[in-house]
């Protein structure tokens, strides 16, 4: 930045700002009555008051690069009490979710995700992969044997089942896919995040925000096992006053997605190292722990939607594509289940598939949608514990 | 008129429980006056009792009961005269008998019961006073003019003619320039004046005009200004002319203070005033001579609007004003009028533009005159920016961004225009950075310090009264062409836009728009429709010979005694309308229809000889002279005497509520309320001196720049009054403490026991006055 005391107002900034749900951001009259409410602003330079001028000035770098923006969990305290029917809180999601895509790499993948006229085309290319993958799977299980067997491991991952995902695609065609989507994933959050660091940190040098002159990557790194647990435990969401159903929701959502992925990097191993492979037996403790995690998933995901359509809150493409795509995993998830145990081979296979699209869409979307916040704000809230923020 | 008396006391409302009804009827009794007391006198029977009298012939009536603040509608009767004394609230409610008890079985006769001697006083002056007063003879224009004349034709000037003409009015609007119109004919868009208030909307400027036309009593003088207004309300001469040229009746101007004095400093003597009077206007005919050819009106509308501030580089020079691309917002609502916004140096468009509504450089204040309209004014030309270019970008820096009433709307309207972009901030600098500016601002709401780049860079130029620069009104009285002193109110034509709005210091001009306060152009109308009202209610009380305001249908109007005139000015002077007019000689002469009927005339005559038929310098001179001043031959401690002149305005409503309160005033104070502290005539102090009184206060409005003063300048001239008191008193070996003036506001009653009790108590440190008894 040359001189961060010269501003120009970004008009397509505050335009799509709107989009994202921020349509509230030019009613503000800086009463900052909002940053006297949150419950869980800093006492010195308290938001969002200063990033409601911002945002209706379109002030985009200075916002994107706040890491106070991730401090904000959306509780809607603010929002509640603005005199002027300003939505501050609904503003900051907004400035997340134009973060995410700012930050992402490549921005036209990000432009992609966030556009609603995109979500075809973003679905159909993994529809037509999995498709692609069931017809090797089923039609070409032979040939795949004896490729695999050429390199001496076993092409079929399957228990002697009558119905097991893995006779519709293979186990290892899924892991194909996914595995180098997830680290594709990881690549692309360690280049955004490398920039956003030292930008938040540049931005909160310029505020005085912060008592750390340099940035320390090392220190940065050390703060990150003290915030888990907070993060874990809920506990700024659970200072919200106005919207702390909002906060056992989540929680639901997040431990719901933890033991599916623990149940998941389990199932893997016992696969690849144990070489037992699937479907396991309903007394199994991993299948508790995998339906539980679906269940938690549902709930949480379907309280979050009550929430959202019972409020005159605004809810944005993004807000509705994270959403359902929760839910529809974890929908997804359990019918193939119970599809299985109801002996469907047909509805079986057809909700499998649309299970991994759903997936393909979260693992490869990750970094570019509002799901990305999970690893922001991590990295937010880490930065302002290191940064000594208060 | 043949008077003949009644006197009537009501003993209701607790009056007859504290008073010896039988001793207060005994003292107009000893005057041979028949005395009927009554428990309701406002109540049906006590009514028909006094209608009976009134029937069998009496027609001057004292009543002692309530005050005369209340009921005066029922205790009226025609071609009486009628003086209430009030023992209810001035004696009954603000004295308890805790504090002075009535007299008991074993009292004997030195006994001082200072409830029942306070009524006794309040009869006898009420006694002396229907002694000293006539009914008054209202004074009537033999040839009264009830055409309406309306200096300016912007928007409210025009909306004043229509308001006006729509009550069959005959209406002449004159206008200096060639078009009808005014600033609101300039505009591109105006800013809303209805429901929902948040759009922009097009000039109505252009609808009134065309509605004057269906008007056939309004006639429309352009390029025509006003060079004189001579004579009085209902009875205006006016003399006009085109703009810039130099006629004999162009108005003349008095001497300046500098003037009037010769070069030692010493005062001219008259007929040395009066010929550098003459020399200073050569070539000018005096105030009353009347222009043969003028026109004659009967009361006038001041609408004559504003000019946008000058802003000077030496004033604001961190600025850069005097660059092309600096403009102040009546040039840019110019350019926006007559097409897209662009810079005038090089008529590229402008499409960062930046609105600066407070010079900054550390203050916090606004642009000279400037206020709600040039908020307004700068929210409606940032959306011209908008209008222009789609990429277009509005700043506004404010110190204070006054949006009041329905106008907030308009304010959150324009807050949701993406392009426009508004904080607080103090301008630190507007630089030249190649073809454009940089801006700098600190302390705004984005931080402490913030730079914007801008193609064009807009001034809020306040709105300058025309009364700034000129009289306009030209009015050909003795003591000026303009209004007096206007510089306290900024230049705005307006004596006291709270209480009294429309109002000049000058009957029968009534200021409206602008001209009195920065306005909208709703604002504006609603005025002139104010404005146009008091021009009528002004016809209407000339027309039957009575006051119009603030004393709206009196009567009554100064009368002099000229043979012992002394030609000494004063009441010329003095006068805070300006009612007064003299001839060479310097006698005084009276325009009665100007006159309000405040007495400041008879509070200033030295000689004495001016008065009304119901309030002169004999009936409160009497009235003074009929309180008991009872001395050490009457009690072994004789109570003290302290008159107080209270101010009928807003001390003696102060007085009233203080007494509905019961807050308790000292019994040896008796009260005689006066029209204005101005119209106090210092011999009543001298006589109330010299007859053994032992102080005399004056209670009445507060005065200086912010005065409260009803008739803008009584309670100041009774300041100075009361200053030059102190050498007489000295002469009779009295101290000047004895004579004291005090400020009350009208909602003040809890400090007016304070004050007067204070006086007391600085009076009785005094002692008796040494000249009781004599």
């Amino acid at each position: 930045m040359s001189d961060n005391t010269l501003v120009n107002p970004n008009l397509e900034f505050i335009d799509e700002m709107v989009g994202l749900g921020a349509d509230s951001l030019k009613k503000c009259f800086q009463c900052a009555t909002c940053s006297v409410a949150c419950p869980i602003a800093p006492e010195n330079s308290p938001f969002p008051r200063k990033e409601m001028i911002a945002a209706s000035w379109g002030l985009k770098d200075r916002l994107v690069s706040s890491a106070d923006i991730w401090l904000c969990h959306e509780c809607g305290d603010c929002s509640t009490l603005c005199p002027r029917g300003a939505q501050p809180g609904d503003v900051l999601s907004a400035i997340r979710s134009y973060a995410i895509t700012e930050y992402a790499q490549p921005k036209k993948l990000a432009k992609m995700v966030t556009d609603k006229s995109k979500l075809p085309l973003l679905t159909i290319v993994p529809a037509v992969w999995f498709a692609l993958m069931a017809i090797i799977t089923m039609q070409f299980g032979g040939t795949m044997e004896k490729i695999f067997g050429a390199v001496g491991v076993h092409w079929v991952h399957h228990s002697d089942a009558a119905i097991a995902h893995a006779r519709f695609i293979s186990t290892w065609l899924v892991d194909f896919t996914f595995v180098p989507l997830a680290t594709a994933a990881v690549v692309v959050f360690f280049l955004s995040l490398k920039r956003m660091v030292g930008d938040m940190h540049e931005n909160a040098v310029a505020e005085g925000k912060t008592d750390k002159q340099d940035l320390d990557i090392k220190e940065f790194l050390k703060t990150i096992p003290g915030v888990l647990p907070k993060i874990l435990k809920h506990k700024q969401f659970n200072e919200c006053g106005e919207n702390k159903a909002r906060g056992t929701a989540h929680m639901m959502v997040l431990y719901g997605f933890v033991g599916c992925f623990i149940a998941t990097a389990i199932a893997g191993s016992l696969l690849y190292i144990g070489g037992s492979a699937g479907p396991y037996s309903q007394i199994n403790p991993l299948k508790w722990f995998g339906n539980l995690g679906g269940i938690l998933i549902v709930l949480g995901a379907a309280l979050m939607i009550k929430d959202r359509l019972s409020k005159d809150k605004s809810s944005a493409y993004k807000d509705w594509y994270l959403l359902s795509l929760v839910i529809g995993l974890g929908a997804t998830g359990l019918l193939t289940e119970m599809a299985r145990l109801a002996g469907s081979t047909f509805g079986t296979y057809l909700i499998y598939y649309i299970h991994l699209i759903m997936v393909f869409h979260l693992i490869a979307y990750l970094p570019f949608s509002k799901m990305a916040h999970f690893v922001y704000r991590i990295v937010g809230m880490t930065y302002a514990e290191y940064a000594n923020r208060k | 008129m043949a008077k003949k008396y009644g006197v009537y006391i009501c003993t209701g409302c607790g009056i007859g429980d504290v008073l010896n009804i039988d001793e207060l009827g005994g003292v107009a009794e000893d005057e041979g006056h028949t005395v009927k007391s009554h428990e309701c006198l406002c109540g049906k029977a006590g009514l028909e009792l006094l209608n009976a009298d009134v029937k069998d012939g009496v027609n001057t009536l004292a009543i002692l009961g309530c005050s005369r603040r209340v009921n005066y509608d029922i205790f009226k009767w025609d071609n009486c005269l009628v003086d209430r004394a009030s023992i209810r609230e001035q004696v009954v409610w603000t004295m308890s008998r805790e504090k002075y008890p009535a007299k008991g079985p074993e009292d004997d006769d030195y006994f001082v019961d200072n409830i029942q001697l306070a009524a006794n006083d309040y009869m006898r002056m009420s006694l002396a006073r229907l002694d000293k007063v006539e009914l008054p003879v209202p004074f009537k224009l033999e040839n009264q003019s009830n055409k309406i004349l309306i200096i300016g034709g912007g928007i409210t000037g025009m909306s004043a003619a229509i308001d006006a003409a729509k009550t069959g009015a005959d209406v002449t609007i004159v206008e200096k320039s060639a078009k009808l119109g005014g600033w609101a004919a300039k505009m591109r868009k105006q800013t809303p004046q209805c429901e929902p208030y948040t759009d922009l909307m097009d000039p109505v400027a252009n609808t009134t005009i065309a509605k004057l036309g269906e008007f056939s009593n309004i006639s429309v003088k352009t390029n025509t200004v006003v060079a004189r207004i001579a004579g009085q309300p209902g009875d205006f001469t006016v003399t006009l002319k085109t703009p810039g040229q130099e006629i004999p009746f162009d108005v003349p101007f008095p001497l300046t203070p500098e003037m009037k004095v010769d070069a030692d400093g010493n005062e001219l003597d008259a007929e040395a005033q009066t010929a550098k009077y003459k020399e200073y206007n050569v070539g000018r005919e005096d105030i009353l001579t009347l222009d043969p050819e003028g026109e004659r009106f009967g009361a006038v509308v001041l609408a004559a609007g504003w000019r946008p501030a000058e802003l000077t580089a030496e004033a604001y020079p961190h600025l850069s004003i005097g660059d092309p691309d600096v403009v102040t917002n009546a040039q840019f609502e110019e350019m926006a009028a007559a097409g897209k916004v662009v810079r005038p140096s090089d008529g590229k468009e402008a499409k960062n533009v930046v609105f600066i509504q407070s010079p900054g450089a550390g203050s916090d204040r606004d642009f000279e005159y400037a206020g709600s309209v040039t908020s307004l004014v700068a929210l409606k030309q940032a959306k011209y920016v908008r209008e222009d270019y789609e990429d277009g970008k509005a700043y506004i820096f404010y110190q204070h961004m006054r949006t009041p009433g329905f106008t907030e709307e308009f304010y959150k309207s324009m807050q949701q225009d993406n392009g426009i972009f508004m904080t607080k901030g103090d301008i630190a600098s507007v630089t030249k950075d190649g073809k454009g500016f940089t801006v700098e601002a600190n302390g705004t709401l984005l931080g402490d310090n913030l730079k914007v780049k801008a193609d064009l860079v807009v001034l809020a130029a306040g709105m300058v009264p025309a009364t700034v620069d000129d009289a306009v009104i030209n009015l050909a009285y003795r003591q000026g062409p303009g209004f007096r002193d206007n510089d306290i109110f900024d230049g705005y034509a307006d004596s006291n836009f709270i209480c009294f709005p429309y109002e000049t210091q000058r009957t029968g001009i009534y200021a409206a728009g602008a001209v009195r306060r920065s306005l909208t152009m709703e604002e504006s109308i609603e005025d002139a429709t104010g404005a146009a009202l008091k021009a009528i209610q002004c016809l209407e009380s000339v027309n039957r010979g009575v006051a119009v305001h603030p004393r709206s249908g009196d009567m009554t109007f100064p009368d002099f005694f000229f043979q012992r005139c002394t030609q000494c000015k004063r009441c010329t002077e003095e006068c805070p309308f300006g009612a007064l007019d003299d001839d060479e000689k310097g006698t005084p002469k009276l325009n009665p229809t100007r006159c309000r009927r405040c007495g400041t005339c008879m509070g200033a005559c030295p000689e004495r000889i001016i008065g009304f038929a119901d309030y002169n310098v004999d009936s409160v001179g009497s009235q003074v002279k009929s309180i008991w001043v009872p001395c050490e031959d009457d009690y072994y401690e004789p109570p003290m005497r302290i008159l107080g002149l209270i101010c009928e305005n807003d001390a003696l409503p102060a007085l009233d509520m203080a007494a509905m309160k019961k807050l308790g005033v000292n019994a040896e104070v008796r009260f005689i309320p006066v029209r204005c502290l101005g119209s106090v005539n210092v011999v009543w102090i001298k006589d109330a001196l010299s007859q053994g009184m032992d102080g005399v206060f004056l209670l009445g409005c507060k005065h200086g720049d912010d005065y409260q003063c009803h008739f803008v300048k009584g309670s100041e001239l009774a300041d100075v009054r009361m200053k030059k008191i102190g050498d007489a008193l000295a002469s009779l070996a009295l101290e000047e403490e004895r004579v004291a003036q005090f400020e009350i506001a009208i909602d003040e009653a809890d400090k007016l026991p304070e004050i007067v009790n204070a006086f007391v108590d600085q009076v009785v440190a005094l002692g008796p006055n040494p000249f009781k008894g004599f």
